[in-house]
């Protein structure tokens, strides 16, 4: 019996990468919470993230894997202001439901 | 001649415009104002006038500074320099000077004096550049400068609600005929890749076989011709923009700025006969407006919109002339009728002034006495108007008529023209008719009237919130107001430039019509008409058909000022007297009373209702569609707007949803 | 490109990245006066990044390619912004509370240094954006513009609204970001690189084997469009920008108006500069055509409804960006003629952000009941109280309106002129009929301003400095229309070559040839 990860094609990674990308965009639409809306951005960026090293290794190259090191990076700059952000949201509404942030329309 | 001076005309009111501006900020110059403005606008004309012999054959264009210039792209600050453009700055400069010279007096007293010149100046230099533009991209500039201008100028007592809303009216319906022109220009440049007017209209010129697009071009430009000139159906803001200042109404919207679509086709007449259906439609959009507003001015009290209706039918006159491609005569009428309009309308300031913002026909009768200068100006400007033989408006408004008969009757009569001619005549009539109504009523018959509420057409100061500056000249108004009890005459020197005026309403159409002024100047420039003309004058009843014409519209302009002698002044005295004579016989007066009534049936009322009827149409449909076309973008806007909730996951799922859609939609086109 | 030159390259960022540093030292600084001198740190390292970038301009003969332009830009309308937004830390309450002596000194709370080093911060990134000739230069670029934007939209006013344009803005970005992330890499699968020079190679190697571009490689262009897309406020990213636009402060607000803009732009130009010479897939050309129709549809329509100036103003925004996307389509365009949309979006970048930074420090300049203006009432009847402020409104909205002399007259002649050498004339008509729609609503600006009843409480802000930012940016709307050749011959060098590839660009543009683009 052959290992099944030999099988394992470059469609398998991306299909992986676009299925976290959509499942964050599903969950960033359907979650209330900010911080799980928050984690849902991460999934897309992780998606992201798997497809560009998939990439990398189906070109044999360094380059997708450089650049999900800047990505990684960027990530947490975005989850620290992030943080910074809901401390001061929720300082100001003692809530993190997203709903509660919808007074200005039209 | 050395043409380099001319450029200066349009920047000078510039530079008086912000000098004027400055004085609006501070009180003590607010006085300087006026003079700045007249002085710069004088000095235009000036310049104009020692240029009237020395343009050179064919025009000449001046340049003054480079302003776009993007690869072939290239639209400066020129100026081109023809007959044509002579005519315009006279008119422009001159009627100019003399109504900002009756302003300095109507508006004395205002607050917002400075910040009038300041506008009007601004004005002027729109319209100099839209005159003397050398390509059409600065002819746009001033198009828009005259539009934003007449906006401010209109929207001037911003207290009262109604003024306001014609302002933005005016400006929108501005901009529907302001989108076809803008269309039409990059459509001008798309196909002669040029927007300098003269190499546009040499290229036209040149044109074999014209394309679908090119054809296209005129049909835009006039849109953008309706929209400034008030025709059909775009005509709707003009009644609407008396509102404005008097003597705002007398330049802007009598005398200049609305002929600029006029101008706009006269001057672009080689582009307007590369389609066959162009100049037909102008003419029948004109013909069209001329009969359509000249009825609904039968039913109008209010003095100003009956101007204003009037307005509209004489240019209603001039597209015809020029669609009959006798620019010469539609360029004449545009001459005589800024005389005899400005006259009008400024007039019709004198009798407001007198009688504190007093409009309503209805509501005045019998101001010779009072009166006696505005009086006798008045009925000069009205005799004008109406085509009283020998008058300005009646050799001009005949040259048309009977270039347009020409066409009906001539060797290829087209049924068409004939029925514009005898719709022009008709026109003539109803011109004349309500004309003189207007000026029986108000001069006429036994005297009395009633004041107005405005402070003679000043801001209502009681509006305002007592700031410090405020309250002095409000104590000023109240002491005019005082002052101004009774109506009155107007001083000589506010009356001055009405005799200017008066004296070109009676002889400019003599004068320019028998030196053969008019024609060479029109005919040596670009509105110059080649070939095509038959060379056999046709013949009406026998006669030269000029000669023909003459004597039709000078009995026409006769019968109608006659008719309205009749109904609106020779009965009020008749029956005046009789109750003076035979108090006791009170019978003959309601028989009197009673023959009026049988006349009213006969002639008058069917004339009323038809003014009625149109007066329904323009209010209810075409203004309610004009007002429609608004709507479209705002019930649009209502849909928009149900997606902007406010909810942060709505708005990713907009996005998100949106993405994919488009998306999806791309990579399927594509594929 | 070797690594001297690439940092020779970046001096002027390098500038004010030490601005902003230095900015967020001396912001903790214990002595107010010494914290005061923040802003004029920023504005110090303002000009010696414009001074480099000059002096470069110099060395290299003129404005060559779009990253000397840009930088020129963002370096000129940053001062302006500069000076609209030099108020802002003191009007927190925290601050001057602490400023004040009424509360005690608390590094963390004073939001002086932080400011304007996020301030400094995203200019850096729209200078970077300009300079990047990678995807991963870009996207680190993209982000460093817009990450300090949502610290300074929810930090910089005492409102709750603050907060709410904050989060919604944070949230939406991150999630755009994602998508442009998703495109890129997708561009990176189907070329194996991630150089802007590589990857038009690779294209073109797939246009020479199969006479198209990889279906992946389209996918991840237009990917990488939409999620910019939300930089610039275009439709389907546009429902966070009047939310965003309304809460910030007015001198954020006006930030956000054009520093995130001019980046989204040069990254959509540098994205389609990855397309190979002369050849645009038809799914890039429909999707640009439906964005930009929509775009300005969407905002010109929406402007009708509102009450509030500030979202006036933001869906003012996103129609203009509708019409710079029409000027997008006409991209691949000869150097000089009327038709290179480059150059037409890049001055059309210019005159819109003049005049939508004088029609916001206008707002900012006034105050009723304690908070800055933004309500109709609020500037109803401005020429009685403040007649210079509603002038520069005027010109402001005028200039926005499109009409001559004013510079945004000769934007639009330049982006739908461009377009219609192109054959876009049915978009121009589009567009034309939109700014006609827009007119209601600019003019109810000017009217409201002009012909409204003053109710006397709107009071202006103290301080000099926006008043006067208003003002020279009117005045230089105004000066631009009449005189705008320099410029716009600035922006057709700059715009009259293959952008995406600054590596590249060696030569300067010909003098233009004068000859007509007749057909």
């Amino acid at each position: 019996m052959t290992d099944p990860l030999h099988s394992l094609t470059l469609a398998h990674y991306l299909f992986t990468g676009a299925v976290l990308f959509v499942l964050g965009v599903i969950g960033f639409i359907s979650r209330r919470n900010l911080i799980i809306m928050f984690l849902c951005t991460e999934m897309m960026f992780q998606g992201v993230a798997v497809t560009l090293v998939a990439f990398s290794r189906y070109h044999q190259n360094d380059t997708g894997q450089t650049f999900v090191i800047f990505l990684l990076t960027i990530a947490a700059a975005e989850a620290a202001l992030a943080l910074g952000l809901v401390v001061l949201l929720f300082r100001r509404r003692r809530t993190l439901d997203a709903q509660a942030w919808g007074e200005m329309k039209g | 001649m050395n043409l380099d001076l001319i450029k200066f005309i349009p920047w000078l009111p510039a530079l008086a415009a912000v000098l004027c501006g400055l004085c609006c900020t501070k009180k003590a110059l607010r006085c300087l104002a006026a003079p700045i403005c007249i002085l710069s606008i004088a000095s235009g004309f000036v310049i104009a006038f020692l240029h009237r012999g020395g343009v050179p054959p064919g025009g000449a264009v001046v340049p003054f500074f480079e302003w776009i210039n993007i690869g072939g792209f290239s639209a400066n600050f020129s100026y081109f320099i023809d007959p044509l453009t002579l005519i315009m700055l006279f008119v422009v400069c001159g009627i100019g000077t003399l109504v900002a010279w009756y302003a300095a007096f109507y508006m004395k007293g205002d607050k917002g004096y400075a910040r009038f010149f300041t506008f009007v100046s601004l004005f002027i230099f729109a319209m100099t550049n839209l005159v003397m533009a050398d390509n059409l991209v600065l002819l746009y500039l001033g198009w828009e400068g005259v539009g934003l201008c007449s906006y401010l100028l209109i929207g001037y007592y911003y207290n009262k609600p109604s003024a306001v809303a014609a302002a933005k009216k005016a400006f929108i319906v501005n901009r529907i005929g302001d989108l076809g022109f803008a269309l039409g220009i990059f459509l001008v440049y798309q196909t002669f890749g040029t927007v300098s007017l003269r190499e546009a209209i040499i290229a036209a010129e040149h044109v074999s076989e014209p394309s679908t697009a090119v054809t296209l071009i005129p049909f835009l430009l006039m849109l953008g011709a309706f929209g400034k000139s008030a025709q059909l159906p775009l005509y709707v803001w003009l009644p609407d923009a008396m509102e404005g200042p008097t003597p705002v109404s007398a330049l802007i919207h009598a005398a200049t700025m609305v002929t600029a679509g006029v101008y706009m086709i006269a001057r672009l007449l080689p582009i307007f006969v590369l389609s066959p259906y162009a100049l037909p439609v102008v003419a029948v959009v004109g013909g069209l407006t001329a009969v359509f507003a000249a009825t609904i001015a039968l039913c109008q009290y209010d003095i100003k919109r009956i101007y204003a209706y009037s307005t509209i039918s004489q240019l209603g006159y001039m597209f015809l002339g020029v669609g009959a491609l006798s620019t010469v005569g539609g360029v004449f009428h545009l001459f005589t009728h800024a005389f005899f309009k400005a006259l009008l309308f400024l007039t019709a300031g004198s009798v407001m002034h007198a009688l504190a913002g007093q409009l309503d026909l209805r509501k005045m009768s019998g101001l010779r006495t009072k009166m006696p200068v505005t009086c006798w100006l008045m009925f000069v400007g009205c005799l004008a108007l109406a085509g009283f033989p020998l008058t300005a408006g009646f050799f001009s408004k005949d040259m048309i008529l009977a270039a347009v008969m020409e066409k009906g009757l001539g060797e290829h009569g087209q049924p068409l023209f004939l029925a514009l001619g005898i719709l022009g005549l008709f026109t003539a009539f109803l011109t004349a008719f309500y004309t003189f109504r207007l000026w029986f009523r108000v001069f006429m018959g036994p005297e009395q009237y009633e004041m107005g509420e405005e402070h003679h057409g000043a801001e209502e100061h009681g509006h305002d919130h007592g700031h410090g500056e405020d309250a002095k000249p409000q104590a000023a108004s109240d002491i005019k107001v005082e002052h101004h009890h009774d109506a009155h005459e107007m001083p000589l020197l506010m009356n001055l430039p009405l005799i200017v005026l008066a004296a070109g309403a009676i002889a400019a159409g003599y004068w320019a019509e028998h030196s053969g002024w008019i024609e060479s100047m029109v005919e040596s420039s670009t509105a110059a008409v080649h070939g095509g003309e038959s060379a056999h004058a046709a013949e009406l009843f026998g006669y030269h058909l000029h000669t023909a014409m003459m004597v039709i519209s000078s009995a026409i302009s006769i019968l109608g000022i006659a008719l309205a002698a009749y109904f609106h002044w020779l009965n009020r005295p008749a029956a005046d007297a009789a109750a003076r004579q035979y108090k006791s016989i009170v019978t003959l007066l309601n028989n009197k009373y009673y023959v009026d009534e049988i006349n009213d049936a006969a002639i008058v009322t069917p004339l009323r209702t038809k003014g009625e009827i149109f007066f329904a149409i323009d209010r209810l449909i075409i203004d309610a569609l004009v007002t429609l076309v608004g709507l479209v973008p705002r019930a649009l806007g209502i849909g928009a707007r149900r997606l902007q909730t406010g909810a942060l996951q709505g708005y990713g799922l907009g996005m998100a949803c949106g993405a994919a859609v488009l998306l999806l939609l791309v990579l399927f086109v594509a594929n | 490109m070797n690594m001297a030159e690439k940092i020779a390259g970046v001096w002027p960022e390098i500038a004010l990245l030490l601005g902003a540093a230095l900015c967020l030292l001396v912001g903790l600084a214990r002595s107010v006066a010494i914290r005061r001198f923040t802003g004029w740190i920023a504005a110090a390292s303002l000009l010696v990044a414009g001074w480099i970038v000059a002096a470069q301009v110099c060395n290299a003969g003129g404005v060559i390619g779009l990253t000397p332009y840009i930088k020129l830009a963002v370096v000129a309308v940053g001062l302006i912004l500069l000076m609209v937004a030099a108020a802002v830390p003191v009007q927190l309450k925290m601050t001057r509370d602490i400023e004040a002596g009424r509360e005690p000194f608390e590094p963390g709370l004073v939001i002086r240094g932080e400011f304007f080093a996020f301030f400094l911060f995203s200019l850096t990134g729209v200078m970077l954006t300009a300079d990047a000739s990678d995807l991963v230069w870009l996207f680190l670029a993209l982000e460093l513009t817009s990450l300090p934007t949502y610290v300074m939209v929810a930090t910089s006013r005492d409102r709750v609204e603050a907060q709410e344009s904050g989060v919604k803005y944070f949230f939406l970005g991150a999630m755009a970001a994602a998508v442009f992330l998703y495109g890129f890499a997708l561009i990176y699968g189907a070329t194996g690189q991630t150089s802007f020079s590589l990857i038009v190679d690779a294209a073109n190697q797939q246009i020479a084997a199969q006479g198209r571009i990889s279906p992946l490689l389209t996918t991840g262009i237009v990917l990488s469009l939409l999620g910019v897309a939300f930089k610039i406020a275009a439709v389907p990213m546009h429902f966070y920008a009047a939310d965003v636009y309304q809460g910030a402060t007015t001198a954020v607000t006006a930030f956000l108006a054009f520093v995130p803009k001019t980046a989204g732009f040069v990254a959509l130009i540098a994205l389609l500069g990855l397309l190979p010479d002369g050849y645009v897939p038809p799914a890039i050309t429909w999707l640009l055509w439906i964005m930009a129709a929509l775009t300005m549809t969407v905002g010109n329509v929406l402007g009708l409804m509102q009450s509030n100036v500030k979202r006036v103003l933001a869906y003012s925004s996103i129609a203009h960006s509708g019409y710079m996307l029409v000027g997008l389509l006409a991209l691949h365009g000869s150097g000089d003629a009327l038709g290179n949309g480059t150059a037409a979006i890049l001055f059309y970048l210019v005159a819109y952000g003049l005049a939508t930074i004088g029609a916001f420090a206008v707002l900012g300049s006034l105050q009723a009941r304690g908070e800055e203006a933004e309500t109709f009432d609020d500037i109803s009847g401005l020429v009685r109280t403040h007649p210079v402020l509603a002038g520069v409104m005027l010109l402001s909205v005028l200039s926005l309106l499109g009409l001559p002399p004013m510079i945004g007259f000769l934007g639009k002649i330049y982006l739908f002129g461009s377009a219609i050498q192109h054959g876009f004339v049915g978009l121009v008509v589009i567009a034309v009929l939109n700014s006609a729609v827009s007119a209601v609503y600019y003019l109810r600006i000017a009217s409201a301003c002009f012909f409204g009843d003053s109710e006397g409480h709107t009071v202006s802000t103290p301080g000099i400095s926006r008043p006067l930012a208003a003002g020279i940016a009117a005045v230089a709307a105004l000066i631009l229309g009449f005189a705008g050749g320099r410029l716009v011959s600035t922006a057709r060098d700059a715009g009259g070559f293959p952008t995406g590839r600054n590596d590249v660009v060696t030569t300067p543009s010909q003098p233009p040839a004068a000859t007509t683009a007749s057909r």
